[in-house]
């Protein structure tokens, strides 16, 4: 949990109403609040090669006289005819710009159960304040989304079978906190806490595979650059949501 | 006299046993986490989750208030104490976890975990609702900051309007640059909830 301690921090600084929205982004998304994205973001999507839908909500005429890479042109009037038009995989992320937020077309697209749904905040102007062009030319309306893992990320299948085999050539480490992996770890575990991660870094074997995991992916993905960053080379990370019991029993859900 | 000695503490020894095996089977269809452990913390099997009662040296049990009700666990040399130097350390009422193995009706202690400082008191505690009606307002008119401590690129990838970014592990480094001047403004954390 990272906003208590940034909440007690800035009452140590001085801070006197300070508080915490302690159920965080997932209620927020769950409550289908209008959820913003920014241009560097999406800048990395498409340098990466990341899978993500984006959508220009502009008139096709306006579209096609200057667009984002990869995009596909919905004008918002005709949004709610192009329903099926959207990808079937509801976790797909998608990003709706246009000149500013469109909010009602936010809600449109969230509504229909895409609940990695984003709006470009600051549209197409912020995208060009970071140095992002623009590309002239016809965009296609059919969308095309083909799930592929996101740089690092180890398969399901991949990850359960490390587990079972006991691979001597892996370490699966374990980053959420000691008070979380003391209820249970996978078997042959190690855990170290993303916080503590830099620290303890030459802990870790430079001759083994490490796989990174916690409960939902988002801390593990973190453990991951940070390891990236420290110079190992041989490391992916779980994306996806796994329980484990107090005997070492796991349960893995895809997002 | 000793043989007498003997009997009569085994006579209270089982009674105590008993009383541990009612108390427990009371508890069994009963909420295993309580009171402002609730604002972290999901049910989870063979955790038990409230306030510390007491411990007893004499019959090496720890007694858990979970709401209303008192759960009582043994313990062992194994028990392994975390967020306290040791079992004496923790003070009543402290909200602590209990993961045991066992039957509910007769646990046994496996592990003990302090609940660390961090977390909130309620009147501190901001709902979906009251960030709702901040956002819609804007942060001019609403009059607050509001903050995500999550790190850089899930704040790139989705935040809520208005949210200026924060890691919490560069707190100290961009506090000056991120925060409002004026301290008494209301500023608002979040992050991703559970990770």
């Amino acid at each position: 949990m990272l906003s208590p301690d940034s909440a007690r921090r800035a009452e140590a600084a001085g801070y006197t109403n300070v508080k915490v929205f302690h159920e965080g982004i997932p209620a927020w998304k769950k409550a289908g609040g209008l959820v913003v994205s920014e241009p560097e973001s999406l800048k990395e999507l498409i340098e990466k090669d990341i899978s993500h839908v984006l959508v220009d909500l502009r008139p096709a005429k306006e579209a096609s006289e200057g667009h984002i890479q990869g995009a596909f042109s919905t004008p918002a009037d005709s949004l709610a005819a192009a329903k099926e038009r959207f990808p079937a995989d509801k976790s797909a992320p998608i990003i709706l710009y246009e000149e500013g937020v469109n909010d009602e077309a936010f809600r449109t697209v969230r509504g229909w159960g895409y609940k990695d749904t984003t709006a470009l905040n600051g549209g197409v102007a912020s995208w060009k304040k970071i140095g992002g062009t623009l590309i002239k030319g016809e965009l296609p309306s059919t969308i095309v989304y083909v799930w592929k893992p996101r740089p690092g990320e180890v398969l399901i299948e991949d990850f359960k079978n490390y587990v079972e085999k006991k691979d001597p050539g892996v370490l699966i480490l374990d980053v959420r906190d000691k008070d979380e992996a003391m209820n249970g770890m996978l078997p042959g575990a190690v855990n170290i806490p993303t916080s503590e991660i830099q620290d303890r870094a030459k802990e870790l074997p430079k001759d083994k595979l490490i796989i990174t995991h916690c409960v939902t992916g988002v801390r593990a993905e973190s453990a991951y650059e940070d390891l990236k960053e420290l110079g190992f080379t041989n490391i992916k990370f779980l994306n996806a949501v796994i329980q484990i019991d107090k005997d070492g029993k796991y349960e893995i859900t895809k997002k | 006299m000793r043989q007498q000695k003997i009997t009569s503490l085994s006579a209270f020894l089982l009674a105590a046993v008993m009383l541990i095996a009612s108390a427990g089977q009371a508890v069994a269809a009963k909420p295993t986490v309580g009171g402002t452990c609730k604002q972290c913390h999901q049910p989870q099997a063979n955790v038990v989750r409230g306030t510390l009662v007491g411990i007893s040296n004499q019959f090496k049990t720890i007694q858990v208030a979970v709401g209303s009700l008192v759960w009582v666990v043994k313990f062992g040399d194994d028990l392994a104490v975390t967020g306290a130097e040791r079992l004496e350390a923790i003070p009543k009422d402290k909200e602590i976890g209990v993961s045991f193995k066992g039957d509910e009706k007769n646990p046994y202690a496996v592990s003990v975990s302090v609940k660390p400082p961090a977390k909130i008191p309620p009147e501190k505690l901001a709902r979906v609702e009251d960030v709702r009606k901040l956002v819609a307002m804007g942060p001019e008119k609403g009059n607050f900051v509001l903050v995500d401590s999550r790190p850089r690129p899930r704040y790139l990838e989705g935040h809520i309007p208005f949210a200026v970014s924060l890691p919490n592990d560069k707190f100290d480094r961009m506090k000056d640059a991120v925060l409002p001047k004026d301290k008494g403004k209301p500023v608002i954390f979040y992050c991703a909830g559970v990770t």
